[in-house]
């Protein structure tokens, strides 16, 4: 009787620790959710509501009406192409350092381990002295590329692991039955590397979808803003008008929560995967 | 004859087998010296030149650096940089090694919480401290009901220094706690739980094998977390520039913050360069330590 209530008790302080963890983790992504439906004299309103009493969408809509489509539109474009773009040079170059012991083969090691590791904030100011003198500023192709160089040795990491766990007697098999060695790659090794390339696909979307310091460096133009730019705009725009910056918070983080819901397990592999960005 | 033959044959298929390799690693390399080698080396020529609004002056040696680090607004923001990260990393890595630990059972409910505590981490930084900002502001309620339950008078957290920084630790923790608590949990997960029945046998106490076992097993996994969250910490921005821009009056300006406002709201890219290269010097520093605590961690596996 007494063990059964020992074990009763650890429970209840286990689910108490939970909920505590879950309250701190969440509570600011749920404030926000509220007062984003709140109307404008409420959300000011102290002591506040917890839960909003009357609820409207008339934030959201001062959005849509402030060109939310176009911003949303443009980080789907930067984030899907700097994806495919990764994953097809990341999946090229790991698939050589998984197979190959080709002369250069440590030195393209340290490249990936370096840059994997190097902080973007020193990047930054030579960046832009860079795009500036190509004229790269100012554009998505600009953005693609640099979310590219900077996400790509992760990829390459993901999947220079991934290949490794590939039998190579597969492709010899079907180098024997004539298949040329890309067509080996592309035929047999590539159809197996699903978990490896969704991996590094999510890493490499989250990264790009998510980006606020490279591209409001690299970009000032309203046609190419993306959505987290369009966000901190807003905050100069609206100022201490909360509704809409929320409102605008909550759209830039609801892709991502759901991407990482549906995906979840494939994610951690990209977080220990080596690289120093937090 | 047939020795050479073979050999011949042999070394046209590795021949072969490394001009194919070489193909594919070349375009990834292509971008990587476009986009990182390339800027880092523009960067470095324009910081020995004197720079105005973009236009490259005369060589100037090491005037920009000289500039730069002598500087007070500099050397203010390298202190405050230290106590930012050195605050971030100790609140950080106690709070993701406490996470790693209650959650380190892969029950349902460590799974499902596992997943709860990395949503700071997985939405974007510029998000995360904008909320942040909202709900530590006085607009929001928040800061007047909590600090009147303990008895404070309710003050503007932003306006006061300590209190601003303190802000921005407890964004640093909220948010990277959970990665933190990911790379903990990777190396936990690689202690052999036989270790720990043997103990128990042996009737160690859960302290005694937390603290004989655990630790000494962990320490390489624990020395890159540090590593990692530290270089993480030295060069934020996002939270710095969202959450309190710096102020008030520059108290939590750190580096990064610096570098920005140099390079893009004073144009200064001579001496904006030279301090990114300064920092850039410092990562390496923390990389070449970072590699060396992987070796050892690979040669394990």
């Amino acid at each position: 009787m007494n063990y059964r209530r020992a074990i009763l008790l650890r429970k209840a302080i286990h689910f108490a620790i939970n909920l505590t963890i879950a309250a701190f983790a969440l509570a600011p992504l749920l404030w926000g959710l509220g007062s984003s439906l709140k109307p404008t004299n409420r959300i000011l309103q102290v002591p506040p509501e917890i839960i909003p009493s009357e609820i409207t969408f008339a934030h959201y809509y001062t959005l849509i009406e402030n060109d939310l489509f176009r911003y949303m539109g443009n980080s789907a474009i930067v984030s899907v192409a700097s994806v495919a773009l990764c994953l097809v040079l990341g999946a090229l170059a790991g698939y050589a350092l998984s197979r190959f012991a080709f002369p250069g083969r440590k030195g393209v090691m340290l490249i990936v381990i370096t840059v994997m590791s190097i902080p973007i904030a020193s990047l930054l100011v030579p960046t832009y002295t860079l795009l500036a003198n190509i004229g790269l500023l100012n554009s998505r192709v600009g953005l693609v590329l640099l979310y590219t160089a900077y996400e790509l040795p992760i990829v390459i990491w993901i999947m220079f692991g991934y290949f490794n766990t590939i039998p190579r007697q597969l492709e010899n098999a079907a180098m024997i039955d004539g298949y040329g060695r890309f067509e080996a790659f592309r035929r047999i090794v590539v159809p197996l590397s699903g978990p490896g390339l969704i991996a590094s696909g999510l890493f490499v979307l989250i990264a790009a979808w998510n980006d606020f310091v490279v591209a409001v460096v690299m970009t000032s133009a309203e046609a190419v803003r993306t959505l987290p730019v369009a966000v901190y705009f807003y905050l100069g725009f609206f100022g201490r008008e909360w509704g809409p910056l929320l409102a605008a918070s909550m759209v830039s983080i609801a892709p991502i929560i759901l991407i990482f819901v549906l995906f979840q397990k494939y994610f951690v592999s990209g977080v220990t995967g080596g690289g120093v960005k937090g | 004859m047939r020795a050479w033959w073979r050999r011949r044959r042999n070394g046209g298929a590795k021949a072969g087998a490394d001009a194919f390799a070489l193909r594919l690693v070349a375009p990834a390399l292509l971008i990587e010296f476009l986009f990182v080698f390339a800027p880092l080396a523009l960067g470095l020529y324009y910081s020995v030149h004197s720079v105005r609004y973009f236009q490259l002056g005369r060589f100037v040696g090491f005037d920009n650096y000289i500039a730069v680090l002598t500087s007070p607004a500099v050397l203010n923001s390298f202190v405050v940089t230290a106590i930012f990260s050195f605050g971030s990393l100790i609140f950080t890595f106690v709070v993701g090694f406490a996470l790693a630990l209650h959650l380190e059972r892969d029950r349902r409910a460590a799974v499902f919480m596992r997943a709860v505590v990395l949503v700071p981490y997985v939405i974007s930084m510029l998000v995360g401290s904008l909320l942040l900002k909202w709900i530590l502001s006085q607009d929001s309620g928040v800061p007047q009901s909590v600090l009147g339950i303990f008895g404070i008078t309710p003050f503007s957290i932003f306006a006061d220094s300590s209190a601003a920084m303190g802000a921005l630790i407890y964004n640093a923790v909220w948010r990277d706690a959970a990665f933190a608590m990911i790379l903990l949990l990777a190396g936990l997960k690689s202690i052999p739980l036989e270790l720990y029945s043997a103990a128990r046998v042996d009737g160690a106490s859960a302290w005694y094998r937390f603290y004989r076992l655990t630790l000494p097993l962990l320490r390489t996994p624990m020395l890159i977390t540090l590593v990692r969250l530290l270089m993480h910490f030295m060069n934020s921005l996002t939270f710095q520039l969202i959450l309190t821009g710096g102020g008030p009056a520059n108290t939590t300006e750190t580096v990064a913050l610096r570098i920005y406002r140099l390079g893009f709201e004073d144009y200064a890219l001579g001496r904006a360069n030279a301090l990114s290269f300064v920092v850039f010097l410092i990562n390496v520093v923390m990389i070449v330590l970072l590699t060396r605590l992987f070796r050892p961690a690979e040669k394990l596996r």
